[in-house]
């Protein structure tokens, strides 16, 4: 008799990991493989360029005393064109150094993404969350008010709020926030009723934990990641949009903004003097460029569907 | 002449086969490594033959199959060695293709080789009828076979056609790419003709028409012919699509795939298949995403057109109940091999591999007890750089040391019948109980 | 039906939406300091301004103004432009034509170039055409149109002098009736090809600009709903039916993938909107962009929220269309899944 194969048994024993470690090695695979996309390392290394150049920026140039916002302004040496000994990239009209501008300009970039970014994700995760967790008349009323917000284009809305506010680089980023929080909490509650129907949900309402415990230990640790890519992404948006506004003009004259350089710097356009336009402009375009080249990569790395890059 | 001494008797070259598949080895790269997916695959179909190629997920057989016709996603798949011959058949002249006592009324007969126009030279190794290499023909050629001579069905028909065509637009395109002369004739134009019209309308047949031909033919001095032309193409594709019992095919014409049942479009995509009565269907799994039901039905029609035309089936399938109703001899797969071939009755009642036996002793059945259900140990090797051994080693309950050194190769036991295995090399079939016996 | 009552829902709501937006406009000309200070001057007595309060309904509850104020947007009273020293409602449509033109034309380089290389790119996936297109479609979209508009300023206007600024050479132009307020259009319809030709010269520039960003969107929506498609069965179906490759991409992967593009192609119109502001401006095009910046920077509040009520109800409708044409195409594909 030959002998048949023998009924399959159990597998291996299981091996169970805290929901941390797990977590941990979700985050180490996918670093992994967004640093295999080169995009997404470029995008990176200019980030961390920009983000150094504005945490030193009291060490790489001098500041402006006594506020180091301000462009200097030095009338011996106007209109300066780069490469003039002292003044890399050149003055503007009103002898402030290019390259000051464009370094402070940095600093400045920086603290407008990180508040209004962190403000609109912390504001827009906690209304949607609650609004897709507490349903009913909460959500209806909220989700009326987000459709609405949504219904005017997000640079207009913007210029209309600092317009009417007056024209000061606190405004700008009061403006943004106003604007941009309602997207974050449409993914939220996306997010947060889909993860509340499914069905591991239900067991731990048949274990009893209570509601908040639910929403806090349940809900919110993963309903995060389509947020985090929409975050990325409005990092160099809000930039973006608020250089666009300085340079519309409500920004404040003489800061050393790159959206004000880039509108101070047109009148000499017809003179033939491009620099004053041209560096403060080349900045927000390459931190837009960057960031969005990591919201692509993170979101390329998210989607289980996307192509890889093989 | 082909070195005959090891290979098993059956898989010579003959006019009697239709295809034959030699050392076909297809390999891709991984983030791990080379993965074989294919592995020296060699069998061959006969002329009106039904072949089963049998194996579960990812042991190759769908590659094989697309290899046929140069689907293969090569790059980034590399084509590491092997042949695919055919030997294609051509119109019966006696008959012009509607059926004859000549050609067994299939409407088609073996092709002379052009280079000795039949009488048997170095090109055709003799035999005489055309051979053709597939897997290196070059573009324009493989496409001049694509569904005319040899002709595929895919898994899901929902996904197979697409969706925002209708019926008609996507079986007219068969007759236009393959049958543009039939086409113009049914309008009058003859191969000689040179007018405009006959220009206009040659772009129409051959699908290279663009807006301003449309225009032009939509006026009426060209009109009228062009009607005949699309009325006898819409006549072609009803015929077609009622080959395959479908009741209204004037109806289904101006469908889309969404309004049909999933047994109504796999019917469409047989038709398709068949429209220019091929010389070998490859069948990928037709009926694995249909209800059960309606598998029956669609086993049979494939059944009752392949006895009707004597076209050859290569029938791609998981699932051995169904390989074992409609074909005549099986192949089966495992991780990019072919483990064992041969006769249909054959292998269910004498498995030879211990691959197959465990296939079959898996299927549970009525007389299997409560809680017994049998599995092979263990899990498909992966496929990346695999070492020089059988590739059943670890789950093989007969397991020699010899196995874990060697890759055995087919070799033939009995008449219509080759296992690769060592335990079958040295004495004759081990003896096991029959899957008749276990069953019914 | 379920596409039609989805549209029958999205029309019935529309009003609602656009009800909310000019509520949202209204609080916003409410927050910014007095609405009539525009009309106000130092040497008016307290009588005089009070009288011009009551006119306004400002002594009235804030419902009770919001009501007197959309009855007067609903008549076509949009206000008064200090810019312009005009009512807004008389100014508006000429400026709109401008920007309509820039728009349109904008709108056709990014359609007719977004899809040409998205479909370029899509069909060579992963070879060097794919890569280079794709960088010039990331940085589209990273690229602030203003900076972009002041480079091609830089290179073609002051230093080459090819380009012009402006919208048209004011003699020539002055020939041309105004019949739909497009010059190229009224150019045409006049039968002056030298005017068609200065209006041309002078679109060409902006619209670069303009387009440049749009392009890059729809170029990469294209691309990879093309490389999606391609990696269907139905392709591969139809490759063994023996056509082909030409056929199967246009016929077949590039017909399929134009669904989801189509979605991209609406919000592109956001995207056009959005950003006439800025190239304008640096352009001298006398459309409602540049308009609506110079009344932000003196306060003309009317101009600006006109504009805001405007391109929001834009913003809704296209993106209506946009949503109900989709719909209507996708059913077919998702009922067939």
């Amino acid at each position: 008799m030959v002998d048949l194969p023998s009924p399959s048994r159990a597998a291996a024993p299981v091996v169970r990991d805290s929901a941390f470690r797990v977590r941990m090695r979700r985050v180490r695979d996918l670093t992994a493989q967004i640093l295999s996309n080169p995009a997404t390392v470029i995008g990176s290394v200019i980030i961390l360029a920009m983000f150094a150049m504005a945490i030193f920026a009291p060490w790489l140039t001098a500041p402006n005393t006594p506020d180091p916002y301000q462009m200097p302004r030095d009338w011996a040496a106007t209109r300066m064109p780069p490469g003039t000994p002292g003044y890399l990239l050149g003055t503007t009209n009103e002898g402030g150094d290019v390259l000051y501008g464009v370094i402070w300009g940095a600093r400045m970039s920086l603290q407008l993404s990180l508040v209004v970014v962190g403000s609109v994700l912390v504001i827009g995760c906690i209304i949607g969350s609650l609004a897709g967790f507490i349903g009913g008349k909460l959500d209806e009323i909220l989700m009326r008010i987000v459709d609405v917000f949504l219904s005017i284009p997000e640079l207009i809305f913007a210029l209309a709020i600092a317009a009417v506010l007056g024209p000061s680089f606190g405004n700008i980023m009061f403006a943004l926030a106003m604007v941009m929080w309602v997207k974050y909490a449409r993914i939220m509650r996306a997010r947060v009723i889909q993860i509340k129907n499914s069905e591991y949900i239900d067991a731990a309402r048949i274990i009893g934990d209570s509601k908040l415990n639910i929403y806090l230990r349940d809900i919110l640790p993963n309903s995060f990641t389509p947020v985090m890519v929409q975050a990325t992404l409005d990092m160099g948006n809000v930039v973006l949009i608020a250089a666009t506004l300085s340079f519309i003009g409500l920004g404040e004259a003489g800061i050393a903004e790159w959206g004000v350089l880039v509108s101070e710097g047109q009148a000499g356009i017809a003179s033939g003097r491009w620099w004053a336009s041209t560096f403060p402009g080349l900045m927000i375009f390459l931190w837009g460029l960057a960031f969005n080249l990591v919201g692509d990569g993170l979101r390329d790395a998210l989607d289980p569907r996307t192509e890889s890059s093989r | 002449m082909l070195d005959m001494t090891n290979r098993p008797s059956g898989l010579a070259n003959s006019p009697a086969t239709i295809a034959s598949v030699r050392d076909l080895t297809v390999h891709f790269p991984s983030k791990r490594g080379m993965v074989h997916a294919v592995d020296r695959v060699s069998f061959e179909i006969r002329d009106g033959e039904t072949l089963g190629l049998v194996g579960e997920t990812g042991c190759g057989k769908s590659v094989t199959g697309r290899s046929f016709l140069q689907l293969l996603p090569i790059p980034p798949g590399i084509l590491a060695q092997g042949t695919v011959t055919f030997h294609p058949h051509a119109r019966c002249g006696a008959c012009a293709g509607t059926g004859c006592d000549a050609c067994n009324s299939t409407g088609r007969r073996p092709a002379a080789c052009p280079s000795c126009t039949g009488a048997g030279c170095a090109q055709c190794n003799g035999s005489g009828a055309e051979t053709v290499e597939l897997l290196r023909l070059p573009e324009d050629r493989i496409r001049r076979i694509r569904g005319d001579r040899i002709a595929m069905i895919f898994q899901d028909p929902g996904k197979a056609l697409n969706p925002t065509l209708t019926i008609g637009d996507q079986l007219s395109e068969v007759f236009l790419q393959h049958r543009t002369e039939e086409l113009l004739d049914a309008a009058g134009i003859g191969p000689e003709d040179r007018g405009l019209a006959a220009r206009l309308l040659g772009r129409l047949a051959s699908q290279r028409n663009g807006s301003i031909d449309n225009l032009l033919l939509s006026l009426p001095p060209l009109r009228g012919k062009r009607n005949l032309l699309l009325d006898a193409l819409r006549n072609n594709v009803a015929a077609a699509l009622a080959e395959t019992q479908i009741a209204n095919p004037y109806q289904i014409i101006d469908r889309y795939p969404h309004e049909l049942s999933g047994g109504m479009r796999q019917r469409v995509m047989i038709a398709q298949a068949l429209a220019c009565n091929p010389d070998l269907l490859i069948a990928d799994e037709p009926t694995t995403a249909l209800d059960v039901t309606v598998q029956a039905r669609i086993l049979e029609l494939i059944k009752d057109l392949q006895k009707r035309r004597q076209t050859s089936v290569l029938y791609i399938s998981h699932d051995l109940s169904l390989v074992r109703r409609i074909c005549d001899r099986v192949a089966v797969m495992y991780a990019g091999r072919v483990v064992e071939i041969g006769r249909t009755d054959r292998i269910f009642r004498n498995p030879s591999h211990p691959y197959t036996r465990g296939l079959l002793h898996a299927v549970p059945t009525a007389a299997t007890k409560r809680g017994q259900l049998m599995a092979i140990k263990g899990t498909v090797p992966e496929l990346v750089d695999p070492p020089p051994s059988c590739r059943f080693v670890g789950r093989c309950p007969h397991e020699k040391a010899l196995c874990r050194s060697k890759n055995p190769e087919l070799a033939q036991i009995a008449d219509e019948h080759s296992v690769s295995c060592f335990i079958h090399d040295a004495a004759g079939a081990a003896d096991a109980p029959s899957f008749d016996e276990k069953t019914q | 039906m379920q596409l039609r009552d989805y549209v029958i829902r999205r029309l019935l709501v529309l009003p609602f939406l656009i009800i909310g937006v000019s509520m949202i406009v209204f609080a916003l000309t409410r927050v910014g300091g007095s609405p009539i200070g525009i009309y106000l001057s130092h040497e008016m007595t307290p009588a005089q301004v009070a009288e011009i309060e009551a006119r306004f309904h400002l002594d009235k509850s804030l419902p009770v103004q919001y009501f007197y104020w959309a009855r007067g947007v609903l008549q076509g009273d949009f206000g008064w432009s200090g810019v312009s020293v005009a009512p807004v409602a008389e100014v508006f449509p000429k400026k709109l034509a401008a920007t309509l033109e820039l728009s349109v034309a904008s709108g056709i380089v990014a359609v007719v170039m977004g899809l040409w290389l998205g479909t370029y790119a899509g069909a060579r996936r992963n070879r060097p055409a794919d890569h280079i297109t794709r960088v010039v479609a990331v940085t589209g979209a990273s690229m602030p149109n203003f900076w972009l508009a002041i480079l091609l300023l830089i290179i073609f206007w002051a230093q080459l002098g090819w380009m012009p600024i402006g919208r048209s050479t004011p003699e020539i132009i002055a020939l041309v009736p105004t019949r739909t307020g497009l010059y190229t259009i009224d150019a045409l319809l006049a039968g002056n090809l030298v005017a068609f030709g200065d209006a041309l010269w002078h679109l060409i520039l902006p619209a670069i600009t303009l387009g440049y960003g749009a392009t890059a969107i729809i170029a990469r929506m294209m691309r990879s709903a093309l490389v999606e498609e391609l990696q269907l069965d139905y392709v591969d179906a139809a490759r063994a039916k023996g056509l082909p490759e030409r056929l199967v991409l246009k016929k077949h992967a590039r017909r399929n993938a134009l669904i989801p593009t189509v979605t991209v192609i609406g919000l592109t119109f956001g995207f056009l909107l959005q950003g006439t502001v800025s190239v304008e401006i640096i352009f001298r095009w006398p459309g409602i962009g540049k308009w609506m910046a110079d009344s932000v920077l003196r306060g003309d509040q009317a101009t600006l929220m006109t504009y805001v009520l405007f391109t929001s109800i834009v913003f809704l409708v296209l993106n209506l269309i946009v949503d109900v044409i989709y719909a209507n195409l996708d059913r077919r594909v998702e009922l067939g899944k």
